[in-house]
């Protein structure tokens, strides 16, 4: 069980329902260490200060905010810590909307929310009164230094937290032009036609346990392999195959046999 | 690089055009797409038993096993018009789909070259698919377990579906489970089936708590043997008998015996595997062990 993040209570109207937050999502892209190339030694990272040309030590370095091409406004870190939002125990929720109505670019990260002690009641009244009116939660957490607005909603046995970006955290998307212009209208009818086809002839049921981060999945295998002392081949190496001439034959004789069994059957 | 062969066969009363025939599917085995296609055409005459009048649920891997794979329920609009289709209504949100039907040996060999590596078949048929023919538990290996202790819990469920006079056919998944099914006389509606799955898988974890779970939540699933009753509804569809699979060498999903599984629960496990060369000698040695199937079929215990 991983450890809770964050302790306090869900507030709203005059309910007040005692939660614990825990992180729902774990990055698992691999990590390397960096060594040197001759003798394998771990490399360090050092400060250094390039005026004396020593290492500066953690006690010795101070917060510069630049204000203007190299000058600073320094800052400690008491001064910032007086500054950090007061750390609240609460979870506000403001209001309750569609889940439809957030546009899912404002999600950041999700968190599960589990009932403290003796809260496993209101926890459930709330999850359910959620469902009944399938209405999400907004409200508003302090976490980590930051105050940050949220949504709760139910998903399958538990409550869903997920910290959302906040409007000025996102770029605007004309910020991300290319050099072609997007055209949009008076788009010859057969073409859109096609292309509306090709979609509905992939449109499926969404199943996201069918996906994988497949690059990782790769590069763990390969590290698997190497530490075993396999010789790793990076392209696959299939054994000869078939030439085509010789398959397509034994296809034929086959459909000759299908079909003459398949014939003999219905008769 | 391989150059992208493209040819037509004959097939039956149809001509099937033909792509890259030379295309690796099974890197590991150096299987290749035309290989495939020869497997399903000489193992075609039993495998359509099978397939026919059951709307597909298509499972396709153009770039073969190792590539990317997708799920597709409707049939591609770029199907031939010889190629059939049933109409199933989602229970969900009312729309209509077109599945294909393999109803014959072009329809077959078209889908394999739209890159259907494995045939995933609904449990009811179009004369009514409400009712399913078949139940069918899925018996999946948790981390930890063997091919040996799937045996060993297949065999407990064939004792309790015969506590209930029910009997059982078994094939293995082709992958690292084991399907347990019972033909059904299509009489039950897919809820009654279902119910009855769930219940009978139910009583298997109570009675092995240790060694089976009905709960298909991973972390449940660990040193445990999965028994997935699920697949007991009418939008989902199960690998059929004699479909090849997307393992890493090609084996296929292969009607046994119930001698070979108790055979395998004493931990010969090993000849529970079949290459797709293995068939045709066993369909002259045993027949086709799933025929039941397209038999009459059995009732459910009235509840």
């Amino acid at each position: 069980m991983p450890r809770s993040v964050w302790s306090g209570s869900l507030a709203f109207g005059l309910v007040n329902v005692p939660v614990k937050v825990y992180t729902a999502s774990k990055d698992r892209s691999v990590s390397f260490h960096w060594l040197h190339d001759k003798d394998g030694a771990r490399i360090r990272n050092q400060r250094i200060c390039p005026k004396e040309d020593t290492e500066v030590s953690r006690e010795e370095i101070v917060k510069g905010y630049e204000v203007a091409p190299e000058q600073y406004v320094l800052v400690t870190d008491d001064e910032l810590k007086a500054l950090e939002p007061s750390t609240s125990k609460t979870i506000d929720i403001e209001a309750f909307v569609g889940l439809e109505e957030v546009d899912p670019v404002y999600f950041d990260r999700p968190y599960y929310l589990v009932p403290g002690e003796t809260a496993g009641h209101a926890y459930g009244l709330l999850m359910r009164a959620l469902q009944e009116t399938g209405k999400v939660a907004i409200g508003r957490i302090v976490m980590r230094r930051k105050e940050y607005l949220v949504t709760i909603r139910v998903r399958g046995e538990r409550l869903v937290m997920e910290t959302m970006r906040y409007p000025d955290e996102l770029v605007p998307a004309e910020e991300a032009a290319g050099e072609a212009e997007i055209k949009v209208k008076d788009l010859p009818e057969k073409e859109l036609e096609m292309a509306t086809r090709l979609v509905g002839s992939l449109a499926t049921d969404f199943d996201p346990s069918e996906y994988h981060d497949r690059y990782r999945e790769r590069v763990l295998e390969f590290i698997r392999k190497k530490a075993e002392g396999e010789e790793v081949v990076v392209e696959p190496e299939a054994e000869a195959k078939p030439a085509t001439q010789d398959i397509l034959a034994a296809l034929e004789e086959s459909l000759r046999k299908a079909e003459g069994e398949m014939e003999a059957e219905a008769s | 690089m391989p150059t992208s062969a493209a040819t037509a066969v004959q097939a039956g009363d149809h001509r099937v055009r033909l792509t890259s025939l030379d295309k690796v599917y099974y890197p590991a085995a150096g299987f290749t797409k035309g290989q495939v296609l020869n497997y399903y055409a000489s193992a075609a005459p039993t495998i359509i038993r099978h397939l026919r009048s059951r709307p597909l649920v298509l499972k396709r891997y153009p770039e073969g096993v190792e590539g990317d794979h997708f799920y597709q329920k409707e049939c591609p609009s770029s199907r031939p018009d010889w190629v059939q289709t049933a109409d199933v209504v989602s229970s969900r949100d009312g729309t209509t789909k077109h599945h294909c039907l393999a109803n014959d040996l072009a329809s077959l060999l078209w889908l394999v070259n739209q890159g259907c590596l494995e045939f995933h078949a609904f449990l009811a048929t179009t004369e009514d698919l409400e009712r399913p023919r078949m139940m069918v538990y899925d018996l999946d290996p948790g981390p930890g377990t063997t091919l040996r202790d799937v045996c060993q819990v297949a065999l407990t469920v064939r004792d309790a579906l015969a506590d209930d006079e029910l009997e059982a056919l078994v094939k293995v998944s082709g992958k690292k489970g084991i399907h347990v099914h019972v033909a059904l006389d299509g009489r039950a509606p897919f809820d009654d089936v279902r119910s009855y799955a769930r219940s009978l898988a139910g009583r298997q974890e109570a009675a092995q708590p240790d060694r089976v779970t009905a709960n298909m939540r991973k972390e449940r699933r660990r040193g445990r043997i999965f028994i997935d009753w699920s697949q007991n509804s009418r939008h989902k569809a199960t690998a059929c008998a004699y479909s090849l699979r997307a393992a890493e060498h090609p084996q296929v999903a292969m009607p046994v015996r119930w001698r070979e599984i108790e055979e395998g629960a004493e931990g010969e496990t090993e000849r529970l595997r079949f290459a797709p060369q293995d068939v045709s000698n066993r369909l002259d040695a045993h027949g086709d062990l799933f025929e039941p199937v397209l038999g009459p079929g059995q009732g459910l215990p009235s509840t």
